[in-house]
């Protein structure tokens, strides 16, 4: 059929419907006109001629709709006038309306701000070249149940030399820069890379360039690449930039290029070559590991291809150095895996709760559908009567579910649109900066989209089937007077079942919150094993120009602590090179006297090193032996603190004190340290992890590049920030303090992810509360309303309000304790799916269960009371009367 | 004439019908353009019969055909000096035409030949 006809036809009968009516009118009474001539020519009579026309016509009104149900554009100006009947109704009720929307709008608002969290960190591509081809490289030593370590230099290189499956592999490892210059000192986290980094992402830089392969090398190696952020802040945009020099760690750096401004690997700022040394290539260095490791799929290439070619490779090495590499092989994973693995069950288990809100939203939404259908049933009646089809009275009903829906869903975007904010900024930092994506969480067109979807779905959920039922009435029973008929039992029963479905979903949504919020508080009640109040820590990182003496470390750091100890409000002060949750550092050893351990059972513990006031400072009990004093110095003999974990696991049938240890390996030529005394465990890694092993070298002996400055202080311990750092800049002016913070501050934001997954769990479970309250408060409401006469007749004869009361609260908790039942079972069934997110606490923990039950079981019960006692103020002879 | 009570009365024969329908139109009106009252007489006349299409059946098909271009209408004066709305074939409409009667002679072949065989 030809497409020009028909749409100057449809924009006619769209827009000239009045005229084509008119004509249409016109050409009917002609015809009949013609018609009742012809039959006159038969031979009839005039008036029996018009007769006999007329039944042939069969009614001119139908003849008209059959033309217009031919006609095109009739489906559109139908749904157009659903549309308008629906806002009409809709109009005539606005408190359900009201009600209804806002209901809506809760549901698919809060589903709208997760999704769009889950899209920005889980769905949406990374920002680089083909991303689902990146991998992470790993070591993994499945023994020891360890899969992604850090990896060594000598086995990255030859697993680059010898791989057949990827186009680039790249390392890079985190450092610190001091930038100093014109400004005052400035510290900044970066990155030392391979030189291919760049190109292995495929990232271009946005000025300048990336590095050149030459620029590995010794002596070509002082080129840096800056973050746009930094470009921009601290050099002013300069375009011409590349090709000066900077001042980084005591040395010229030549910039060569700036990154991109979306450009956000890592939170850090400057990228300078990766560059080894001889030593960093030996083979005792095969067995130090600090390097990650990213690396691109050849095109055809799969994962699992690429880590098999891995695994063989790792196994070469194993055969040629079994000291350092026994059990150890490399492990492939796929990058965006790797980054937002731990984000991903909280998000997940975050969007089912979520729907579950959603659906009990729904259900209180087609509740209230139902209790207005008794309202609508005539009119249904009355259509059908007249002839109109099932489907159309459906779409009709349908299509006030969807105005609903839609109102609803905008609506709820402008709560999503605040509720993103509010959860961008509750986040901790550490996912914000290490989860890419973070930062473009908002309202994009893809969660829009969503939105949109969603809004139809629900209205079809929870409009379909109220639709049905309501357009298919009894006619007789619905003409009649009176209000009752089997279709509203009918009805009241689908209300029961879905506020049954409703106390089901609040009670497992709430169980879920109640589970986490006992897993915060199995957290807070871990013993630590010291004591974090009141406890300031910083960060100081010596740049390796000026301090390349061990002399020069020792001496800077017990100058600064001289003088922190005697400023005002320090009780006691110390360094250590990671205190508890803020990292962490291992090394393998070697105990004195005892034979060649097994490769796979190297003894290894994490590495201290600390000034004589540590554990004072920290309060962290001496079990046995002593402390360090200022005689532990440096041409003293060597000591070394262990804790009871190391004691109990390494020397578990002997004293050790006295007993002598070695960083390194068996063979290494180290310097022997002397068990001097034992401390108790602490919590160092993370609340939920367990004591582990722990030894202690005295600063004095073992010194380091960078140490963090702890001290006890009688107030505020952030108060000391601007003492601390004058003091280091007294002994040093251009020495940079980072991160100052309280201990406490740093146990928070430990557990900052756990606590914001408890509060958003806690904020949906009561909701989901609030909403099943309502829901069977709905439903009370109306059996009490239904049953008007019967209590009025019941009290009339002689029924007290106690009974009246004990019948409608009676039948209230029956629904909401199926509701419970049901809940439980789902509950019993579902919470394994979280078993990741608790602590100390079993998913099908009865207490929690119980707990729940008697909540939701309580609140039915409020619920309930309010319409029961509405029942018993019915006065009987008005209850009789009415009907 | 005798008036058989065949016709297009059930709603589940009218759309196999429907195509029936239109090509009936079509070839009425092949012979000149005609008004409505015109087209269900000149109908009958040439099926003898068989076919007495009703309003509620001839106007619908009438307008549908004028929106998908077969059909162009004008007002005219009736043969007893009134207005009404006179109907003609387009050249897509004669097109149609004798695209829908190949059509309708393969398909009769082809069902003669089935009840035919064995």
């Amino acid at each position: 059929m030809p497409l020009l006809p028909r749409l100057s036809s449809l924009w006619r009968n769209l827009f000239h419907k009045a005229r084509k009516e008119q004509e249409l009118t016109e050409e009917i009474d002609a015809y009949l006109e013609l018609l009742t001539e012809q039959k006159i020519n038969t031979g009839l009579a005039p008036e029996a001629a018009r007769r006999a026309a007329l039944l042939e016509l069969g009614g001119k009104q139908q003849v008209k709709e059959q033309v217009g149900e031919a006609r095109i554009g009739y489906q559109l100006e139908t749904c157009w006038q659903d549309i308008r009947y629906a806002l009409r109704m809709l109009r005539r009720n606005p408190g359900f309306a009201t009600v209804a929307a806002l209901t809506l709008a809760l549901g698919i608002g809060m589903n709208t701000a997760i999704f769009s969290v889950v899209y920005s960190v889980l769905l949406r591509p990374l920002p680089y070249h083909a991303p689902e081809k990146l991998m992470a490289l790993f070591s993994m030593r499945p023994q020891l149940n360890s899969f992604r370590s850090v990896v060594s230099a000598p086995d990255f290189v030859d697993w680059r030399a010898q791989n057949r499956v990827f186009d680039a592999m790249s390392a890079y490892a985190f450092n610190g820069y001091t930038l100093t210059g014109s400004d005052l000192p400035e510290r900044f986290s970066g990155l030392r890379v391979s030189a291919n980094f760049f190109q292995t992402l495929g990232v271009k830089p946005q000025l300048g360039r990336a590095f050149l392969p030459e620029e590995e090398e010794a002596g070509r190696n002082r080129v840096a690449v800056l973050s746009y952020g930094l470009w921009e802040r601290r050099f002013g945009a300069d375009p011409g930039l590349p090709g000066k020099t900077v001042s980084i760690n005591g040395e010229n750096y030549i910039v060569v290029g700036v990154t991109p401004n979306d450009f956000r690997f890592a939170p850090v700022e400057i990228y300078t070559p990766l560059t080894f040394a001889s030593a960093d290539m030996s083979d005792m260095a095969r067995g130090m590991h600090s390097l990650r490791v990213i690396a691109r799929l050849k095109a055809d290439i799969t994962r699992e291809q690429a880590k098999t070619d891995i695994e063989n490779i790792s196994r070469r090495i194993e055969r040629q150095y079994p000291v350092t590499n026994t059990g150890k092989y490399g492990n492939v994973i796929p990058y965006q895996q790797d980054i937002v693995g731990d984000i991903r069950p909280s998000l997940l288990v975050l969007l089912g709760a979520v729907s579950l809100v959603l659906l009990i939203a729904c259900a209180n939404v087609a509740n209230l559908l139902l209790a207005r259908a008794a309202s609508r049933q005539r009119e249904i009646a009355v259509r059908t009567a007249l002839g109109a089809a099932r489907w159309r009275i459906v779409r009709q009903l349908l299509s006030e579910s969807v105005i609903l829906s839609l109102v609803g869903g905008g609506l709820g975007l402008l709560l999503a649109y605040w509720g993103t904010d509010a959860l961008i900024s509750a986040a901790p930092s550490s996912v914000a900066d290490s989860t890419p994506g973070w930062k473009q969480i908002g309202i994009n067109p893809q969660v829009l989209s969503f939105t949109l979807l969603i809004s139809f779905l629900t209205s079809v959920v929870f409009g379909l089937a109220p639709a049905l039922q309501v357009s298919k009435p009894d006619l007789t029973d619905s003409l009649k007077e009176s209000g009752k008929s089997s279709a509203g039992f009918k009805r009241q029963r689908a209300r029961k079942v879905l506020v049954v479905a409703e106390m089901a979903l609040a009670l497992m949504l709430l169980i879920g919150a109640g589970l986490l919020i006992r897993s915060f508080q199995e957290l807070q009640q871990i013993t630590l094993g010291f004591n974090p109040s009141q406890v300031f820590v910083a960060d100081v990182s010596l740049g390796n120009v000026k301090y390349r003496e061990t002399s020069q470390q020792i001496n800077f750091f017990q100058q600064a602590l001289q003088r922190i100890e005697k400023s005002p409000g320090v009780l006691s002060a110390a360094t250590v090179n990671f205190p508890p949750f803020s990292g962490s550092s291992d090394r393998v050893f070697t105990i004195a006297g005892q034979p060649e351990p097994a490769p796979d059972a190297i003894p290894f513990a994490n590495y201290r090193v600390i000034s004589p006031q540590y554990f004072r400072t920290l309060e962290i009990p001496l079990v046995r032996g002593r402390a360090f004093t200022e005689q532990d110095a440096a041409g003293a003999p060597r000591v070394v603190i262990i804790n009871e974990a190391l004691a109990r696991r390494y020397f578990p049938n002997e004293d050790p004190l006295g007993k002598q240890i070695k960083i390194g390996r068996y063979m290494e030529a180290n310097p022997l340290h002397t068990v001097v005394g034992i401390v108790g465990n602490i919590k160092h890694r993370g609340l939920d992890i367990e004591f582990e092993p722990e030894f202690f070298y005295p600063i004095s002996q073992t010194p380091v590049r960078f140490s963090s400055i702890v001290a006890r202080t009688q107030g505020d311990p952030l108060s000391l920030t601007t003492a601390v750092r004058n003091t280091v800049l007294q002994v040093d002016k251009e020495q940079p303090l980072t991160r100052p913070r309280t201990m406490e501050m740093a146990i928070s934001d430990s557990v900052t992810q756990r606590r914001l997954n408890m509060i958003l769990l806690g904020i949906f479970g009561a909701l989901a509360l609030a909403l099943a309250a309502v829901g069977i408060y709905g439903v009370m409401s109306y059996t009490v309303t239904q049953r008007t006469r019967e209590i009025g007749i019941r009290m009339a004869l002689g029924a007290r309000r106690r009974d009246v009361l004990k019948s409608v609260v009676g039948q209230g908790m029956s629904l909401a304790a199926s509701g419970v039942g049901i809940g439980l079972l789902g509950a019993f069934l579902a919470t394994r799916l979280m078993e990741t997110l608790l602590f100390g606490v079993k998913p099908t923990d009865p207490a929690t269960f119980g707990g729940i039950a008697l909540l939701l079981l309580g609140v039915a019960f409020l619920a309930c009371l309010i319409p029961a006692r509405q029942a018993t103020m019915v006065d009987p002879m008005v209850a009789l009367r009415s009907e | 004439m005798k008036e058989k009570k065949t016709g297009l009365l059930k709603e589940k024969k009218a759309d196999l019908l429907q195509g029936t329908l239109d090509m009936l139109v079509l070839k009425a009106l092949a012979l000149g353009p005609m008004h409505g009252l015109g087209v269900s007489n000149r109908i009958a006349q040439i099926t003898q019969g068989v076919f007495q299409v009703k309003p509620g059946s001839l106007f619908p098909a009438l307008h549908r055909m004028e929106e998908a271009g077969w059909l162009i209408s004008s007002w005219g004066e009736s043969e007893n000096n009134r207005r009404a709305k006179y109907y003609r074939l387009t050249k897509a409409g004669q097109r149609q035409l004798k695209t829908e009667t190949e059509d309708w002679q393969r398909i009769s072949l082809a069902i003669a030949n089935a009840l035919q065989a064995t």
